[in-house]
């Protein structure tokens, strides 16, 4: 067996609200091969966000342990994890979340510049030009689409050609036509830069398409499978 | 109107941070105004509109020689029909001397009759009216005589070539309210004892004043004119009681006037702070009252219940302000010191509460206008939204902006009492806004167009430009403030630069004057050296170039001017300071000049005041005579103010010959001043001795008092500037908190965060305080040359210092209002946006 990109022990995470305790995750084992594409679908509530934070190390786990790239980053702080993020993970959300006061092409190239990287300039512009978004490259975020701003975010989650990207939601915040064109983009990027994709949808179409579905509910892993 | 208190009061509380800013905004932009508004009353209350008591009649005639045959017969008639009376008084400086212990102190004599004054007050350490105690051959001296000459009631004192028994002491003296303004304490004489004397020989300094008390007040402006017709041009002068300058009211008219102009600049800068800070709150609520809209709530509702928030706001900052004020008043015997006159009072009156909230309801209304509009623009639409609308430009801000314009020139033409000044004021403050607002944008242009060499710096810069981040006025507002405290300090600098830290160990430190024409050898006996003995003749500068000079006019000048009384003397050389920059020589050699037409050389610095040029000619009255001189050389001088200088220097023939009398400067080890003073007037009474020193001391602790309060007034803008700075981070606070975390996500720690925003907060200060330094310098040099006439400095040290502090201090602020942003969780954040 190869070793797992990211492996996850016994996680759970609970909240107490006044006297409530809330049970968001409970008592997760997973873990990740390289250059797999998996889906974590499951309904609204069901965990699937927090368990894509814990696991990227944005959140900690309450109880159990996450390793990433064969390092225990449960107990790491904010200025442990940081290099981590930068380095090895890259994320896309559903709210795009790009800096404002930076263009598509500051943007993207921001991580790069973080991990001071010379070529930070060329990796940017290539993967710019590579989503067909290269005359948008002076543009700040406030003036693309939506379809146009998770390109970009995608191009900022890979221009350190990480090993793991992180993807909440995707497309929720996109019409069908700028669905399918960011779903077919992320897979044909992933399969380039052979990175590991972990998705969490509650759509099934792109479900579909991964090698691997993780289904959630109430917080649970309740299947762990191949889609059907 | 519905009013919803729960949605309120929860509104209040959660406002927070932003609304306490807003309180201390309000607080702060009346607390100085309200302050000094009520010490300006209690001021104007003592000195002007009780004019005639400062001025001791409802109208008075100055001269520096006794008066006209003319004007006295005017006067003299006048009185015969029972329209007025009137009193003679003489007054001048000299030195009286200890008869027991033979110690000298330089003395202001006021010579009195029996009844004087008609008005104001003089109390004496015995109760009794001064005409009642104040015999010939006795004085009543100030305490400060019988102190510093360790004499008692009873002992003899000498002044001139009399002596006098002193028989009271003065407490207070409504015409003399301050004494900061004198070189001496006041010794009161009899007008009888004056001829004996033998003080006020030809060329004596000496101010001789009629002081009349009319029968009918109400004719004093036609009595003004009846003597005015009598009077002498240029020589005499008459003057009713409310009009008469006097030393104290142009003093404090100037003070109160600076201080007034630092308070509207405090003011403007609250204002802002307070809109800053309430767009933060309303821009945090912008969720909030779409929800509220979704839900059917009117713009009206809305409106109605932040009115009363804002009010509730307004009416705490208020209080505090007004509480404030009354704490900034009760400073001011501290702060002033013996600066204030005599009897005013430092108590808050009721018309000072008042005006504090009279102008605590205009400040918050006229500056919370736009953002309260900004309310209406509020669309439900925005709950499904995530970016900020940039915020247009419309109608209604231009509207907002004419009001605040409006309601500044109000308040400045309010405070400064002047209209046209006023007008003046507000246009140059705009000019001065306007000027810095354009330097802060070419600098955020040209910064943005700079490629920084470390990614820190790249997103420093560009948060700078972050939507609602306000950068240009936080720029335009600290450099305002920095620019204000540093001209201060430049100038105190420069002025102390010139008078008192540049005074050359060398340099004379003991001036005689008056020394008479027979006396120039017992003199040199005195002082036991042979010391240069400058003539002088008084004169006065009647045209140049036939184009008369109106001394009314002259007088407005704010620096020396044309029309006072000069100093000229003559003599074939040069002084070792002086050159010659126009004219080759002296007296022009060889140059023909017109019959009956002298030559004259002109210091530059008069020059340059009357516009004087070579060849032009000049009009004197010396005297009584008339004579013409022609520019033959302009002179320049090599050292500072307190080496001995003329304006005007003739050739010996042609003055020789004129009433003079001899002016000494010499050097002495300070400690043996005072034993030469004493040995001078024993053996020459009438000279009097100006202890130059002693003199400078004196104006360094005035200079120093002065620098303290003006410092005092502007640091409340310096406050102004940065609870603006303070607003802004609140206001702009969720995009700081949203670039954090996306920071954070993409693998920046906390470091970075803290490096990023201590360089955005750097960069603000130092282009702040750039542009302030580069503007101070340059008022402060335009001040020294122009209005003081000093070579200015430009103190590039004090300039970095002040860069270095600005940045310090905007990085501290910055910082300490940015700490819940640097420790932000990316999950928490990312989670919040999730679920709204």
């Amino acid at each position: 067996m190869s070793n797992p990109i990211l492996r996850a022990a016994h996680v759970s995470k609970h909240y107490t609200i006044g006297e409530r305790r809330a049970v968001v995750l409970n008592d997760i084992t997973l873990a990740l091969e390289p250059g797999e594409f998996t889906v974590i679908s499951g309904a609204s509530g069901s965990g699937k966000t927090t368990l894509l934070t814990i696991l990227s190390g944005l959140d900690k786990p309450s109880i159990g342990r996450v390793w990433l790239a064969g390092k225990d980053i449960t107990d790491l702080d904010e200025n442990g994890l940081a290099p981590l993020r930068n380095r090895l993970i890259g994320f896309v959300f559903q709210a795009f979340h790009l800096v404002p006061s930076l263009t598509s092409l500051e943007n993207i190239m921001f991580p790069a510049e973080l991990n001071r990287d010379p070529d930070a300039v060329e990796k940017a512009s290539h993967l710019l030009q590579r989503v067909g978004l290269w005359e948008r490259r002076h543009n700040r975020p406030e003036q693309l689409s939506g379809g146009e701003k998770q390109r970009v975010a995608i191009c900022r989650a890979l221009v350190n050609n990480p090993r793991l990207i992180f993807a909440d939601e995707p497309t929720g915040n996109l019409d069908s036509e700028n669905s399918r064109e960011v779903v077919e983009l992320l897979l044909e990027l992933q399969q380039e830069f052979n990175t590991t994709l972990l998705l969490a949808t509650h759509s099934r179409s792109i479900a579909d398409r991964a090698d691997r579905i993780l289904t959630l509910h109430d917080g649970r892993l309740v299947d762990d499978g191949l889609p059907s | 109107m519905m009013i919803h208190y729960r949605f309120l009061w929860e509104e209040l509380r959660y406002g927070g941070k932003q609304a306490l800013t807003f309180i201390i905004c309000v607080a702060l932009s009346i607390a100085t105004l309200t302050a000094l508004n009520s010490f300006r009353r209690d001021v104007h209350g003592s000195l002007i509109d009780e004019a005639r008591a400062l001025q001791g009649g409802d109208i008075v005639i100055h001269a520096h020689q006794p008066l006209s045959e003319k004007l006295r017969a005017t006067v003299d008639a006048l009185e015969r029909d029972n329209r007025l009376y009137q009193q003679r008084t003489v007054e001048f400086y000299t030195v009286a001397l200890s008869e027991t212990k033979g110690d000298s102190l330089f003395s202001s004599i006021k010579a009195v009759g029996p009844g004087y004054p008609f008005f104001g007050t003089i109390t004496l350490d015995s109760g009794r009216p001064l005409g009642e105690a104040l015999e010939p051959g006795t004085v009543v001296v100030a305490r400060e005589v019988l102190d510093r000459l360790g004499l008692m009631m009873g002992n003899r004192l000498i002044i001139g070539d009399t002596d006098f028994e002193i028989v009271d002491v003065v407490n207070f003296e409504s015409m003399r309210p301050v004494s900061f303004l004198s070189f001496g304490p006041r010794i009161f004489i009899s007008m009888a004892d004056v001829d004996q004397l033998g003080l006020l020989g030809r060329g004596s300094r000496v101010e001789h004043e009629i002081l009349l008390k009319l029968t009918d007040p109400a004719e004093a402006d036609e009595l003004v004119k009846i003597l005015g017709a009598s009077a002498t041009p240029r020589l005499e002068r008459v003057e009713t009681a409310k009009n008469a300058r006097s030393r104290v009211k142009i003093f404090f008219d100037n003070l109160l006037f600076f201080l007034s102009c630092i308070s509207i600049l405090t003011l403007m800068l609250s204002g802002i702070g307070m809109q800053g800070s309430l767009s933060a709150i309303l821009y945090q609520k912008q969720k909030i009252i779409a929800v509220t809209k979704a839900f059917g709530a009117s713009n009206r509702f809305l409106l109605t219940q932040y009115l009363i928030m804002v009010s509730c706001m307004g009416a705490f900052g208020s209080i505090i302000g007004i509480g404030l004020g009354y704490v900034i008043k009760r400073l001011f015997p501290l702060l002033f010191g013996d600066l204030v006159p005599q009897g005013v009072g430092y108590a808050f009156h009721p018309v000072d509460t008042l005006e504090g909230i009279i102008l605590g309801i205009l400040v918050v209304t006229v500056f919370t206008l736009l953002p309260l509009h900004r309310l209406g623009t509020v669309k439900p639409v925005m709950i499904f939204r995530h970016e900020t609308e940039a915020g247009k430009r419309s109608t209604a801000a231009l509207l907002t902006g004419i009001i605040c314009g409006l309601f500044l020139c109000l308040l400045v033409i309010r405070q400064i009492d002047d209209v046209k000044i006023g007008i003046f004021f507000v246009i140059g403050l705009v000019l001065l806004i306007g000027a810095v607002s354009l330097t802060a944008s070419a600098c955020l242009w040209l910064l943005k167009r700079v490629t920084l060499p470390t990614l820190v710096l790249r997103q420093a810069a560009k948060s700078l430009y972050r939507p609602g981040n306000a950068s240009r006025s936080i720029i335009v507002t600290l450099t305002s403030a920095i620019s204000v405290l540093l001209v201060i300090f430049l100038l105190k600098l420069n002025l102390f630069a010139t008078f008192i830290e540049s005074y050359p160990e060398n340099a004379p430190n003991l001036f005689c004057i008056d020394i008479q024409q027979d006396q120039k050898d017992l003199f040199q006996t005195v002082v036991g050296e042979d010391v240069l003995l400058f003539p002088v003749i008084r004169a006065r500068l009647l045209s140049i170039n036939s184009q008369a000079i109106d001394p009314q006019q002259e007088r407005e000048r704010k620096t020396d001017n044309l029309g006072r009384e000069f100093n000229l003397t003559y003599r074939n050389s040069l002084l070792d300071d002086e050159v010659i920059t126009e004219g080759g020589t002296l007296y022009g050699l060889g140059k023909n000049l017109p019959t009956g037409v002298v030559a004259v050389s002109v210091l530059d610095s008069i020059a340059e005041i009357g516009e004087i040029d070579l060849d032009d000619l000049l009009r004197f009255n010396i005297q009584g005579v008339e004579i013409d001189a022609q520019v033959t050389s302009i002179r320049s001088r090599t050292k500072s103010r307190l080496y001995p200088f003329f304006y005007f220097v003739f050739e010996p023939a042609t003055l020789e010959a004129a009433p003079q009398t001899f002016f000494a400067a010499m050097h002495l080890p300070k400690e043996l001043i005072p034993d030469m003073i004493t040995a001078i007037v024993a053996q020459l009474p009438n000279v009097s001795t100006i202890n130059v020193a002693d003199i400078a001391e004196r104006f360094g602790q005035l200079m120093k008092r002065l620098s303290v309060i003006v410092t005092f007034f502007a640091s409340f803008s310096i406050m102004a500037g940065c609870l603006i700075l303070v607003s802004t981070i609140f206001a702009t606070r969720l995009d700081r908190i949203r670039e954090t975390v996306y920071y954070k996500v993409l693998g920046a720690d906390s470091s970075f965060v803290l490096r990023v925003l201590t360089c955005e907060q750097a960069m603000l200060a130092l282009l702040s305080s750039i542009v302030a330094v580069v503007f101070a310098e340059a008022a402060a040099w335009l001040i020294c040359t122009t209005v003081f006439n000093i070579v200015y400095q430009p103190h590039w040290l004090v300039a970095a210092m002040t860069v270095v502090s600005s940045i310090l201090l905007v990085v501290i602020i910055g910082l300490a209002s940015s700490i819940g942003i640097i420790q932000q969780r990316p999950a928490m954040y990312l989670q919040q946006q999730n679920n709204t």
